[in-house]
């Protein structure tokens, strides 16, 4: 027994310290996945645990945070999808949620440029929300280049999908991120959000 | 990745879905450097470049910084749950190991029970072959005590001959019973069904180690083989094995006076195969 609990304590560890670093990417992964801070916490649970338990199956030297949000999508299609979507995406007391979290957070750097960060945080928020009314394959794709920024490479073992599929998912993701943006923006020309553009925009009105 | 023939210019419509790739570095390098002659030579579709990768850049900022940490809470139960987990695993292989441990243990348990009853089941039936053969007699002694001085030296271990109340010994010899040696004295017992005494063969074997094996119990076992009752039973070393064709109520008759011993339990009939099919004039 003693040899069997000296090799699990040592995987143990070798694990916790590999998934530790990736904790908050994979939790802002699932947050944009799910759409709420709830379901977001019990998913990168449920992920981190079947990590551990197929941990041994892990091939040593190969890229662990590709393989980390592989199980973090695999966990979410299995097992969110469909209980995430009952809820209604618009749901105000997860908004309201949001923005007190975007109001509450970081006072040192809000007092450096208060304008300008009010101004980011505004348009974050904005950037988000866009992101979490793209359909999920085109979602998946978007936060996998552009949030975690994966290569087309990774993106396409993550998924199982050819490097094209996710080529052309990232295009028209963004493309429709930018139509959303855009109209949000109440701009028909590009650049959708300029932050100049945005601040003289503040001053006129 | 696409790849254009080098020989035809990229127009506007080639440039077009090369255009997210090619700001994310993931074209080809002879696709990047197409892409880029059409740049320089098109405004329009330079200008939607441009634009393309300012989005590109403020869409890929703004979502990472409105993107919050994992709460810390989070973090510690996450690792909590993995301790919990480590812990359940290391329980369920303990368990399974026990329980493997557990099977074996009871294999080996069964095995060499079956394998002891198998054993003694050969000793009384080769004692009772024995007994029914009526081998001649060496010394015809009826006194027990003599016959002890008969026995001395002759065998491995001291032979006590049991007096049982109206039996008389008729005389005594040493016999083998699968190939180990025992003393054999025979007796004659009154019966109560009859006026003729039937014969008594009484095995007296030293046993210390555990061939015979009648259990290794104080307590008389009683079995029987081809007709015969055999009572058998331990006191220390020795085991005593007796053979007879009397009933089970002489045989009680026979014993009880044998001090310290405890009583004859019921006969346990031999081992019989299930008839699962009987021929038809035994069907009614």
């Amino acid at each position: 027994m003693l040899g069997f609990s000296t090799k699990s304590d040592k995987a143990r560890a070798e694990f916790e310290g590999l998934v530790a670093p990736w904790l908050d990417a994979l939790y802002g992964g699932a947050l944009r996945l799910t759409r709420n801070e709830r379901d977001a916490e019990d998913l990168v649970q449920d992920s981190v645990m079947r990590a551990y338990r197929f941990f041994d199956k892990f091939e040593r030297g190969t890229n662990f945070r590709a393989w980390l949000f592989k199980i973090l999508t695999n966990t979410f299609i299995n097992g969110y999808r469909r209980q995430v979507k009952e809820r209604s995406l618009g749901d105000e007391s997860e908004r309201q949620s949001v923005e007190a979290q975007f109001f509450s957070a970081d006072t040192t750097e809000q007092a450096q440029n208060p304008e300008d960060f009010m101004i980011q945080r505004v348009m974050s928020e904005d950037v988000l929300k866009a992101i979490d009314t793209l359909p999920i394959d085109f979602r998946m794709v978007v936060i996998l280049a552009d949030l975690q920024e994966f290569s087309y490479k990774e993106i396409a073992e993550i998924l199982d999908v050819p490097v094209g599929t996710v080529m052309s998912r990232l295009f028209r993701g963004r493309r429709q991120l930018e139509a959303v943006l855009r109209k949000r923006e109440q701009i028909e020309e590009a650049p959708l959000v300029d932050l100049n553009a945005y601040r003289e925009r503040k001053k006129l009105a | 990745m696409t790849s254009v023939e080098a020989n035809t210019e990229m127009n506007c419509r080639d440039v077009e879905p090369l255009l997210m790739a090619y700001l994310d570095g993931e074209v080809v390098e002879a696709d990047r450097l197409e892409v880029e002659r059409h740049l320089a030579d098109c405004a329009l579709c330079a200008k939607q470049s441009e634009v393309s990768r300012h989005n590109r850049t403020l869409i890929r900022t703004l979502a990472k910084a409105g993107t919050p940490p994992a709460p810390e809470a989070l973090r510690s139960k996450v690792f909590t749950t993995v301790r919990a987990e480590q812990a359940q695993q290391r329980q369920r292989r303990f368990l399974r190991l026990s329980a493997a441990a557990a099977g074996v243990a009871l294999c080996a348990f069964v095995g060499n029970q079956q394998w002891r009853s198998f054993q003694r089941r050969l000793y009384v039936e080769d004692a009772v072959s024995r007994h029914a053969r009526q081998f001649p007699l060496e010394v015809r002694l009826p006194q027990p005590e003599a016959l002890e001085a008969w026995f001395d030296g002759k065998l491995g271990h001291r032979v006590a001959v049991p007096r049982f109340p109206n039996a008389v010994a008729e005389g005594a010899r040493v016999l083998n019973v699968r190939e180990k040696q025992a003393a054999y004295i025979r007796y004659d017992a009154p019966t109560r069904a009859s006026a003729r005494p039937r014969q008594v063969g009484l095995f007296v074997f030293g046993d210390n180690g555990n061939d015979v094996d009648v259990g290794a119990r104080a307590a008389p076992d009683l079995g029987n083989s081809n007709g015969y009752n055999v009572v058998s039973w331990r006191e220390g070393d020795i085991v005593y094995q007796l053979v007879t064709d009397l009933e089970e109520d002489d045989i009680r008759e026979l014993l009880p006076d044998n001090p310290g011993r405890a009583p004859l339990p019921a006969v346990r009939p031999a081992p019989r195969p299930a008839l699962e099919a009987q021929p038809a004039s035994f069907q009614r």
